[in-house]
């Protein structure tokens, strides 16, 4: 018997589903290979998570607990990591594709000698390895990858599992950590803009992104409109974080994030290659844009034609009556 | 400041692809300069232009590649090396990342940079790869870069927002596209380019071993991706279009 290991990430005090969408399949995986699942969770408060990820059938919890971690630095990050491996020794090691993990993966796999998959959109376990499904070609195409060895990390896109429980009574095993100032390489001088109350795009079950076709205040006014009726988080094509009107963590894509929510509405987007290769796996995509030929629609389950200026009012209005 | 920034040729993404018994077919006319790596170069000019130094672009690829290189010098590299290779192989980031540690190992420099990741396997491994088999402090997907009494102050996008972190030299840096828009050669770089120096070295002369350029992950084939059912489109009166598409929202697709 081996051990599957998952990465729990935690965020702006929360666990990230995504990570827990990792631990559900590894569970299921690591069942029907024989194997044991154990998860480990990195963070100032890591114990305080522990229960949360109980429920998603861990036979064993690694905690890594210290005040260095309350930022994301890869330095301690990767020297936890690589503690961790040696503790639990996993044969593999599996992380939710964050731009966290995207920042460390790579030097994780150097430090460890380990063969590494990221950002798949499946993966399974074969003889002396794993193989895996990989949008590639800004997600045009998909390639079928394998890896080998008796170490593999493998990032998973967001969106790629369910989540299931099955709550069991995990093993809790604190790791000790103690880093050396010198350690330090790179030092952390600020966070310059952290996203607070806003809805985190990884786990919103809404997503309205604007794009372009908003062209101003009044627009991105109804854009918060439409996504405070619908409880959503708000995301941009690059064309409007570039030109400074939403933060550059909002951007959604091949360069932004990748989200996978229930309901998407791309609002003024044309739907670029590189844009919807970070929506194109939403379940229910809504598209207004006021170009019959507009490639988003190629994607959109309901297809809008029309002026945003136009369509939004009455579109809130009607949502507004079904949600009341 | 001494810059290496690391390149790399690759398929244009944008052009029509094509999947023939599992094999990608690759149009060799289009291939480009990697998107990601074009602002690694273009971020490295800007700070020579305002601190002083040199940029050198390093690219592992096979002749063809030449071309990519000859883009980077046009822009304003001062020159190159090229690490040849036959192209045929299946190199993985790891085998770059091993190719490109060995190559610098015994390099002075102030910032290795690289872009974030290459459009054709958008893996976005190679950089921290790199940077820590040279046991390098770095930084990934940096979306603004100042240089300053030695050290590199490295803007980077985190998962809930922007973080300032500082870098000591020699560093390590990988590149968003988001922090330029990589400069277009005009005529003058293009005729400059041609007297630039390319440094063309063989891949053996490295002296890697086969075990550490036998990549660790394979790609055993590539397919369609499965595509979305074609959904329906409104036209007509937004009044109209609009309410119908909530109403459908709640009662056909079970999403309000
Ligand atoms: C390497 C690389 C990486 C990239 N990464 C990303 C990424 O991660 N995310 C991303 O989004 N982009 C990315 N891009 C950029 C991408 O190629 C597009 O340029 C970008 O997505 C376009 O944004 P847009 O759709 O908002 O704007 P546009 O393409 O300008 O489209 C605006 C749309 O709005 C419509 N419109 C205008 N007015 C109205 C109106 N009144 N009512 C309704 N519709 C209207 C227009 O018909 C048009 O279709 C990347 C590019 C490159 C080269």
């Amino acid at each position: 018997m081996s051990t599957i290991l998952t990465h729990i990430a935690i965020s702006d005090g929360k666990i990230k589903r995504s990570s827990l969408e990792v631990l559900s399949h590894c569970k299921k995986i690591a069942e029907s290979g024989g194997h044991s699942v154990e998860a480990v969770i990195i963070d100032e408060k890591a114990s305080s998570y522990v229960d949360g990820v109980k429920k998603y059938g861990a036979s064993k919890i690694y905690t890594v607990e210290d005040p260095v971690f309350k930022n994301h630095m890869n330095t301690p990050l990767l020297k936890a990591l690589a503690k961790v491996m040696e503790t639990a020794n996993p044969f593999v090691f599996a992380f939710a594709s964050t731009e966290g993990t995207k920042d460390i993966l790579g030097a994780l796999a150097a430090n460890q000698d380990a063969s590494v998959l990221p950002d798949v959109s499946s993966f399974e376990l074969i003889d002396g390895g794993i193989k895996a499904k990989r949008p590639v070609m800004a997600a045009k195409i998909v390639a079928n990858t394998e890896a080998k060895g008796d170490k593999i990390l493998v990032s998973v896109r967001s969106g790629s599992y369910d989540l299931v429980e099955s709550e069991t009574d995990a093993e809790v095993v604190n790791i000790d950590f103690n880093l050396d100032d010198s350690d330090l390489k790179a030092t952390l001088k600020e966070i310059i803009s952290a996203s607070g109350d806003t809805i985190d795009l990884n786990e919103a079950e809404a997503i309205v992104a604007a794009g372009r076709g908003v062209k101003d205040e009044e627009g991105q006014n109804l854009i918060s409109e439409l996504a405070s009726v619908l409880n959503a988080g708000i995301g941009a094509s690059r064309a409007l974080t570039e030109a400074g009107v939403y933060d550059p963590s909002l951007q959604i894509g091949q360069t932004g994030k990748v989200v996978s929510p229930q309901l998407y509405i791309a609002v003024g987007i044309s739907g670029a290659i590189q844009h919807v290769a970070g929506m194109a796996n939403s379940k229910v995509i809504v598209a207004i844009n006021k170009d019959p030929d507009a490639p988003i629609f190629e994607v959109a389950d309901y297809g809008i034609v029309g002026d945003l200026y136009k369509v939004l009012p009455p579109f809130i209005e009607e949502i507004k009556k079904i949600k009341n | 400041m001494k810059f290496y920034v690391c390149i790399k040729m690759v398929p244009d993404v944008n052009a029509p692809l094509q999947i023939k018994d599992g094999q990608l077919i690759q149009d060799a006319d289009r291939m480009i300069l990697n998107a990601y790596d074009a602002s690694a170069v273009e971020e490295a000019l800007v700070l020579k232009e305002k601190h002083g130094g040199e940029v050198e672009v390093v690219c592992i690829g096979s002749a063809k590649a030449s071309e990519t290189i000859r883009k980077a010098l046009a822009m304003g590299a001062d020159k190159a090396t090229h690490i040849q290779t036959s192209g045929d192989e299946q190199y993985d980031s790891g085998s770059y990342a091993r190719i490109l540690a060995k190559f610098f190992g015994d390099k002075e420099y102030d910032v290795l940079s690289l872009g974030k990741q290459s459009q054709d396997t958008d893996s976005g491994l190679t950089g921290s790869m790199v940077a820590e088999l040279l046991e390098l402090p770095y930084t990934t997907n940096a979306v603004g870069l100042e240089a300053e009494d030695g050290k590199l102050i490295v803007k980077r996008q985190g998962d809930s927002g922007q973080e300032m972190i500082e870098l000591p030299t020699p560093c390590a840096v990988t590149c968003s596209n988001d922090m330029n828009e990589p400069r277009i050669p005009n005529l003058k770089g293009i005729m400059a380019s041609k007297r630039k120096p390319v440094d063309q070295i063989e891949l053996s002369s490295l002296g890697l071993s086969d075990d550490e350029l036998t990549p660790n992950t394979s790609v055993k084939g590539y397919e369609e991706k499965p595509g979305r059912e074609p959904g329906k489109k409104f036209e007509g009166e937004p009044d109209e279009i609009a309410r119908e598409v909530a109403q459908l929202l709640d009662t056909e697709a079970n999403v309000l």
